[in-house]
């Protein structure tokens, strides 16, 4: 019997490579969130288009996706079948959990979707715009309280970056973290806090119905059919973006990063893409090669700063 | 068109045949995967969400909302008969619940479950057709400083409801809180407690470590115990079904568990595990039977199971009304509506009423059609209880690891889940309370959250806390709830002595 | 209330002292890893050390209650127990744990469950390994197949 399990195991230790698929997207996080949404619309945008044959997704939870960040450096490493999702938010995660591996360690390979932090505040609020806020925000830092996700998220960040921009000490933000979905929300409407930021999507329907008033976005330009001014155009010189990627595994060849690119490159411009996109409300702020690989590295160096700045990263 | 035109038109929709169809489909394939020990509703929703995208919209909500109330009420069954509860919400049903199983009286605690469930169901899902947009106006009238009253008062009901013994109580309570500090904190980033091992910046999972103490440490403590090898568990003593005696202490339960549930669902940060532990304190105050309760009390299980019930329609309040999601299975839910067409928010009940009544009306259908498909097979459902216990065990344990690596596949979550495991068994060898323990988990970090945001948010001034009639309420209600068990045993200390006197034997 | 045996009741509950200096040490170890963490200014007054302080100041006052109701004899009689089924059974988790993500779910698993039934008194192993196996298999189909549920692939799984 045992050497029956032994040759079984055997047998299909051996058997392993032939069977195995052609893309293997890790989801470092939780099923049912936004990065694992967004490796599952992959793996069926990639297998519909015939892109490739075979996707299976991976969920490796867990703080920030560092947890599933550590695991692909170590694991992937030279293997060009494996793709890993991410997001803006691991790079703060990265910095505030001194995680041991870091987007350096991974090969980049495009920015797929994004969506701009809105700062909203009740409608009964005596803010009415930017200029309200950084009114308030210069005569008593303390008052003005930010509901918002987790501490040191990019809410947080955006808040400490709107603080630092208008000369407002970003250790003196009145930040108040609340856990996600739709909680720092709840906060928001019922007014116990002064201004809410968060991703747009979150605050969509009440600004629709006109329970919130949004005051600002954080992209640099505006946005069709968002009828809200930019930061800058309030005076505050901040843009930034809670954008998703996916990655290649690390150590593998420029021929290897020029296939996975080209297959991303056909699954982003394919319908079943464009139409997932329009479904769930992502924006398309596709953008791959070296300018991701830039950008990547601005992001990472002014969300550093940041994070020291409000004393979360020392 | 009014409410109830729109109303009696989704019943026409959910009636139809083919509809009664995927409502049955629904619920028996939602029972099936929700009574697996370890997977909980939120899980079994996941699960078998996507099986209902091939469907036509109406076809799919109502199959939807079968899966839903099949896999809630699933959870309830492993609960009562095997004392393993896949979630935080069905643990309170375990205590009394089990103990009835134990005694041959699993029929009745899955009945009274099964038709408190629908009672609630039934109540406030006309609650949230009829006053969705106040209780909305209600529960985001709490901000953290009443939430924090909120926890102080569950906390001290639930202390004096699990407090047999003063020291074994608080001291499961604490190893609990305790757990709760692990992880990153919110407000601050800093993680806490995690001693550099990145698996532990989430914090401890509620779900890793109720399905650890309860079934994996049952597990070793039934195999470790040799009487309980000679204890045979009959299924079924006396009459399978509820008699007028159950059915006379269970229906108060029902309407106050319903009342309870009901609103504390609809609360942003409520919980819905919350409803339940406050109607268990309050059955068990108000019991004329208190010496039943621990050993298998109807009561403890009729008013819980309807709490629970009502609070997951309670959930939908806020989510349908506002948008948020406030539960795991709510969330998931979300994900599922958007598949629908359905795009909840404040604009929902104006913007699409065909597909909001078509929903309300699916979910009574689903809670008929569970009642109905559930009470003839509880006699098949305790037979569980005669499976041989070698059997009946490791299945348990293939189905609680399942959980759990469909979660998280990692070894270390399975490392934490057998060292919980371990703690349940130690834990109840020394005669210590296992619930205490998830209670103080769950309630913790709420308690510490919320209270330190109403401080932030006054920036430090205390009177925060007092500031709204709402908190004042709830602190009072909770000082009481410590204080009048303390004035009734002082005054009725010579009687209680008495009978203890006359029970030595 | 009557002690049967007033000599054995006499002395100290052994396991209720370890307990008590488990406590202890819970207490004495959350605070040095808060103290160790180090703290950050906020507008509350309550920043993230003092729930954990309070905590750790609890566990030390249920550790000295602890020493008192074992020298009273407060814990209620323990049957003896028998270690064999424990350590099977926890040898199966062990087991599952470690081998889950190198021969896939269904092997690791049905070790579990012939561990588990062996804990339970029944064997042989060699009848329930391959029952345990079979089952978990089914058990992985179901889930993996029908409902796309991520559970780790070994040898066996990737032959269909």
């Amino acid at each position: 019997m045992k050497h029956f399990v032994f040759a079984t195991i055997l047998g299909g230790l051996l058997a392993l490579p032939a069977q195995a698929a052609d893309y293997k997207i890790m989801a470092p996080a939780a099923p049912g969130g936004g990065w694992d949404q967004t490796a599952r619309t992959m793996q069926t945008a990639l297998q519909d288009e015939k892109v490739s044959s075979s996707v299976q997704v991976v969920n490796v939870p867990g703080a920030g996706g560092t947890i599933g960040l550590a695991q692909f450096v170590n694991q992937a490493k030279g293997d060009p079948s494996q793709l890993i999702v991410g997001g803006y938010v691991m790079v703060g995660a990265i910095l505030t959990n001194a995680s041991p591996v870091t987007l350096d360690q991974v090969t980049p390979i495009a920015r797929l979707t994004g969506e701009y932090e809105a700062l909203v505040v009740p409608a009964a609020s005596d803010i009415k715009d930017m200029a309200g806020l950084v009114e308030k925000l210069k005569a008593d830092p303390g008052a003005v309280s930010w509901g918002g996700g987790s501490a040191g998220g990019t809410d947080h960040i955006t808040a400490g970056l709107i603080a630092k921009a208008v000369g407002v000490d970003p250790t003196k933000v009145n930040y108040i973290a609340f856990s996600g979905g739709g909680e720092a929300l709840a906060a928001i409407l019922g007014g116990q806090v002064t201004v809410g930021i968060s991703g747009y999507g979150e605050f969509e329907s009440q600004i629709k119905a006109g329970q919130l008033r949004i005051i600002g976005i954080s992209s640099d330009e505006r946005l069709e059919g968002i009828d809200a001014p930019t930061f800058k155009e309030g005076g505050v010189d901040v843009s930034i973006q809670n954008w998703r990627m996916v990655a290649a595994a690390p150590g593998i060849t420029d021929e290897q990063k020029a296939a996975i690119t080209a297959d991303i490159d056909k699954m982003v411009t394919s319908k079943t893409w464009q139409d997932a996109l329009a479904t769930k409300g992502w924006a398309n702020t596709y953008l791959a090669g070296d300018e991701f690989k830039a950008q990547l590295s601005k992001d990472i160096e002014s969300t550093s700063a940041i994070l020291k700045d409000i004393g979360l990263v020392k | 068109m009014d409410t109830f035109a729109l109303l009696a038109q989704g019943f026409l929709v959910a009636l139809e045949p083919i509809n009664l169809l995927y409502a049955l489909i629904g619920v028996t394939l939602g029972t099936a995967v929700g009574v697996l020990p370890g997977i909980g509703p939120a899980l079994t929703v996941a699960l078998l969400l996507p099986v209902t995208y091939k469907l036509d919209p109406a076809g799919s909500l109502i199959m939807f909302a079968g899966i839903y109330y099949g896999g809630m009420y699933g959870g309830s069954t492993t609960s009562i008969l095997l004392n393993t509860p896949g979630e935080s919400a069905s643990i309170v049903t375990a205590l009394e619940g089990n103990k009835m199983a134990r005694k041959g009286r699993g029929g009745p605690a899955l009945a009274t479950a099964a038709i408190g469930s629908f009672v609630a169901g039934l109540i406030a899902t006309i609650g949230l057709a009829l006053i969705a947009p106040w209780i909305v106006k209600f529960a985001l009238s709490f901000g953290p400083a009443e939430y924090f009253a909120l926890m102080v008062l569950a906390f001290m009901t639930v202390s004096a409801a699990f407090g047999d013994s003063s020291l074994r109580g608080l001291t499961a309570l604490f190893i609990g809180l305790a757990l709760g500090l692990i992880g990153i904190d919110l407000q601050t980033g800093q993680a806490r407690l995690a001693f550099g091992i990145p698996d532990l910046l989430d914090g401890i999972e509620v779900t890793t470590l109720a399905v650890a103490l309860f079934a994996i440490g049952e597990t070793l403590s039934i195999a470790a115990t040799p009487s309980s090898g000679d204890e045979r568990i009959e299924p079924v003593k006396g009459s399978v079904w509820m008699s007028r005696e159950d059915w006379s202490r269970s229906w108060k339960p029902w309407l106050r568990g319903t009342a309870i549930g009901f609103p504390i669902g609809a609360m942003p940060a409520g919980g819905a595990e919350i409803g339940t532990f406050l109607s268990y304190s309050v059955e068990k105050q108000l019991t004329k039977k208190p010496e039943e309760f621990g050993q298998g009390a109807i009561e403890g299980v009729a008013g819980p199971e309807a709490a629970n019930n009502a609070s997951a329609a309670g959930t939908l309040v806020p989510l349908l009304t506002l948008g948020l999601p406030t539960t795991a299975t709510a969330a998931i839910m979300l994900a599922g509506f958007q598949q629908f067409g359905l795009q909840p928010g404040p604009l929902l009940f104006t913007s699409n009423p065909q597909l909001v009544w078509g929903l309300i009306a699916s979910l009574l259908v689903a809670n008929l059609m569970l009642v109905v498909l559930n009470l003839p097979l509880i006699g098949l459902w305790v037979r569980l209880l005669s499976i041989p216990r070698h059997w009946l065990y490791a299945g348990i344990l293939v189905f609680a690891t399942l959980g759990t690596i469909g979660a998280n596949p990692s070894a270390v979550e399975l490392g934490i889940l057998l060292a919980f495991g371990l703690l349940g068994y130690l834990l109840r060898r020394f005669d210590y309370p296992i619930a205490p323990v998830v209670v103080g988990l769950i309630l913790g970090p709420l308690a510490e959250q919320q209270l330190r945001r109403a401080l932030a948010i006054s920036q430090g001034d205390l009177t925060v806390l007092v500031h709204s009639p709402i908190s004042i309420i709830l602190l009072t209600l909770a000082a009481a709830a410590v204080i009048v068990p303390l004035v009734m045993r002082a005054r009725g200390q010579g009687k209680i002595l008495s009978q203890l006197a006359g029970d030595e034997d | 209330m009557i002690d049967k045996d007033p000599g054995a009741r006499r002395r100290p509950d052994r396991a209720a002292l370890v307990i008590a200096a488990a406590l202890a040490g819970m207490g004495v170890l959350i605070a040095w890893s808060t103290h160790s963490m180090g703290g950050a200014g906020s507008y509350s007054r309550i920043g993230p050390t003092a729930f954990p302080y309070a905590i750790a100041a609890v566990f030390l006052i249920l550790a000295v209650w602890t020493v008192f109701a074992a020298l009273r004899n407060d814990f209620p009689e323990r049957e003896p127990q028998k270690f064999g089924p424990v350590i099977w059974i926890v040898g199966g988790l062990a087991a599952q744990m470690l081998l889950l993500n190198i021969v896939g779910f269904s092997i690791a698993t049905g070790l579990l469950f012939a561990a588990t039934a062996r804990g339970f008194g029944r064997g042989p192993l060699w009848l329930t390994i391959p029952i345990g196996i079979v089952l978990s298999f089914a058990v992985w189909f179901v889930f993996s197949k029908g409902l796309q549920l991520t559970l780790p692939a070994g040898p066996l799984e990737r032959l269909i």
